[in-house]
């Protein structure tokens, strides 16, 4: 279970200090997913970057399971995005000179998965989201939108984390591939049994997640 | 794929900019390398010169240098009690003459020119050959032929004219021999068809010809080498020696051994040290070691700062990567180490390109810095072939001419061999040599370079907060 109590974050911005995430309190099942909405500019990539722990909170806790996350060290830090989470960003950050396959393996690399390991589980992957054949060799800039977030997607999954944390992950896709890329997440979430949280800005996808979280000037306003 | 592979990759991710990387850091390779090389060469040779040249000490008749001059020559007895002094090594010791046409059937392959002629106007016919009424006419004059006495043959840098021996053929006399043998300069053996095992005359007694040797110079090819005893004998001047050179064991020792045989020999003779010349020599070296040190310092520094500038600029473009690799899960050092990998990578393949650049110009690059280096110094000096070369009057032999003729002073020329044709030989005579040791130097400190400069670069973005990262692209 994912347990956010009081979280807050702030910054010294140009015209003084900036409450992004204003005392934020929430829980989150295994296997649930959970949308988090809110207008541009509200906190929710910052919410989320706290919970990837891609930064640490000004103040409250996260915990997940029974650690807590904010008060880990550094190297403690690296081993709980390498085994724990899972990343899908909206511009899909594939390394550009690695082909779909190596993009899926690398985290498996940083998480220390045996060599021999790495690429029947990539393939099985990469053969799940639909990137199959001579796709799995090709780089990020001979595939389209859509195929990439796919490999974000198996990238995201390499090392089955509890929880997958995606930004926008349907915000460069147009509508369709947009509903597949969305399909593809809840269904790979209930087959893995991974926690998934996305952030959104699209009410029509965070209609149909388990949970939805309304976060308005940093603040949790609403969840249903 | 592991941090080297992915490394190694990202150095080929950009061709164009890898190539330009590599041409440019190659270029700067290879000039230190070539300095690193330049600096070895001038080194070696200072040091050549401290423990070949510096430790010698020149022995002459007082007032007497080569054909020059007037005195009484030095003689054997003279010369014994030097040997007996401390720290001495070896005494080279060699008597002079020339043979006329009344002395051998040998012709001087020195011709006689317009220098010699004037010569020869300006102080009558001397020792060389007049042909005719006693009326000197110069057109009728013939050079006489040198010959030198010495019991070490190969050692012509203490001769007038200098020069390396180098034995075209035949064998070299011992140094104890007394036999009527010579080594003939090729110059000589080419004008009188001569060739091992041929003979001539000289002093009345049938030489045989038992080597041809090169000296490097016109000058001394014209020379005819002679056992001592030899000479001393024929010439009927026994124990008499004209020039000595003394080696003292060490360098350190010349100045006393200088005095000690100044106080043996008293006022019978000039005795003058080396270590003023090696020290020109050692001076000049020093001023070309000067330059490559200050122009090895600015490539290493150039080198370092295009390495550190590149691999700036390449982590800094890949801000995003290092965010979304951090988020995935990669330590620290991974991302560094992949980002040195890469570092090194370019540096290896600059390192070849400056390797071979080095190859092949380390050596002119070397000799272009002593050329400037003797063009703007003042010990410079290039001889008319034949006439007046460092012996004074030994080409055309005019001082003795002069000074049989009585015919007054003439001109004094710049004396010895020994003296500014060998600061100009240590100077020149310097070949940057590629030793492999160096090279491995130069590559481990160009790696190493890349190591802290790469470092450097990607651990100051390596360290921020990925999500910092992330939000600022």
């Amino acid at each position: 279970m994912l347990k956010v109590d009081k979280l807050s974050k702030s910054f010294n911005g140009a015209a003084g200090k900036v409450i992004a995430v204003d005392g934020v309190s929430m829980q989150v099942l295994d296997g649930q997913f959970v949308s988090v909405v809110g207008r541009s500019g509200s906190g929710k990539t910052t919410l989320l970057s706290l919970l990837g722990a891609l930064e640490k909170p000004t103040s409250g806790s996260i915990k997940v399971g029974n650690q807590d996350i904010t008060v880990l060290g550094d190297r403690a830090l690296i081993k709980y995005r390498a085994k724990q989470i899972g990343f899908i960003f909206q511009s899909y950050n594939l390394v550009p000179n690695l082909t779909a396959l190596e993009n899926v393996m690398l985290p498996m690399e940083f998480a220390k998965i045996p060599k021999d390991q790495r690429q029947p589980r990539a393939e099985e992957l990469l053969n799940q989201v639909g990137i199959t054949d001579d796709k799995q060799l090709r780089k990020p800039t001979r595939l389209s939108g859509g195929e990439q977030q796919r490999v974000a997607i198996a990238r995201a999954l390499a090392n089955k984390p509890q929880l997958i944390l995606a930004d926008e992950p349907t915000g460069n896709l147009d509508s369709q591939n947009g509903k597949i890329i969305f399909g593809l997440l809840h269904q790979l979430a209930k087959k893995e049994n991974t926690t998934i949280i996305v952030v959104t800005h699209d009410l029509s996808i965070a209609g149909k997640t388990d949970k939805t979280f309304r976060i308005q000037d940093g603040k949790l306003a609403s969840s249903k | 794929m592991n941090v080297i592979s992915r490394g190694v990759r990202n150095a080929f991710r950009n061709n164009i900019r890898t190539l330009s990387v590599v041409v440019i850091l190659g270029l700067s390779i290879a000039l230190a390398l070539s300095m690193l090389l330049a600096h070895q060469a001038v080194n070696k040779k200072i040091e050549n010169i401290k423990s070949s040249e510096g430790n010698t000490i020149t022995v002459s008749p007082a007032g007497v240098r080569g054909f020059q001059g007037g005195g009484n020559p030095l003689t054997q007895t003279q010369l014994n009690g030097v040997s007996n002094l401390a720290h001495v090594d070896t005494i080279e010791e060699s008597l002079n003459d020339r043979l006329t046409s009344s002395d051998t059937n040998l012709q001087s392959s020195v011709q006689l020119g317009q220098l010699g002629q004037r010569f020869a106007t300006n102080f009558g016919g001397g020792s060389g050959t007049i042909s005719g009424n006693s009326s000197f006419n110069p057109a009728d004059f013939t050079p006489p032929v040198t010959v030198l006495g010495s019991n070490n043959p190969t050692d012509l840098a203490n001769t007038q004219g200098g020069g390396t021996f180098t034995l075209k053929s035949g064998a070299v006399f011992s140094s104890t021999s007394s036999d009527d043998v010579a080594l003939v300069g090729t110059a000589l053996a080419s004008k009188n068809n001569l060739s091992v095992g041929s003979t001539f005359t000289a002093y009345n007694t049938t030489i045989k010809v038992v080597g041809i040797f090169s000296s490097g110079n016109d000058f001394s090819n014209g020379l005819l080498v002679m056992p001592l005893k030899t000479l001393q004998t024929l010439s009927s001047q026994p124990g008499d020696i004209t020039s000595a050179v003394v080696t003292v064991d060490s360098v350190s020792n010349v100045n006393s051994v200088t005095s000690a045989v100044k106080s043996k020999l008293g006022s019978a003779a000039d005795v003058t040290s080396s270590v003023d010349q090696a020290q020109t020599s050692i001076d000049s070296l020093n001023s070309i070691k000067n330059i490559s040190v200050y122009s090895l310092i600015g490539a290493v520094v150039a080198g370092a700062v295009i390495i550190f500038l590149v691999m700036l600029m390449i982590v800094r473009e890949r801000r995003r990567e290092i965010g979304v690799f951090k988020a995935i899960g990669a330590s620290n050092v991974k991302i560094v180490s992949q980002f040195m990998v890469e570092a090194v990578t370019l540096t290896i393949l600059a390192a070849v390109v400056g390797i071979l650049i080095s190859l092949a110009a380390a050596d002119p690059i070397t000799r272009t810095l002593v050329n400037n280096s003797t063009n703007s110094g003042s010990t410079s000096s290039v001889q008319t072939p034949g006439f007046g070369t460092s012996g004074g009057a030994g080409g055309g032999g005019f001082a003795r001419l002069r000074q049989q003729a009585g015919t007054g002073n003439g001109p004094t020329f710049v004396s010895s061999g020994s003296g500014i044709g060998r600061v100009r030989n240590n100077i020149t005579n310097i070949h940057a040599v590629v030793s492999w040791n160096i090279v491995l130097y130069g590559l481990g400190a160009a790696i190493l370079i890349a190591l802290v400069g790469s470092g450097i670069a990607s651990w100051s973005i390596a360290k921020v907060r990925p999500a910092e990262v992330l939000r600022t692209e």
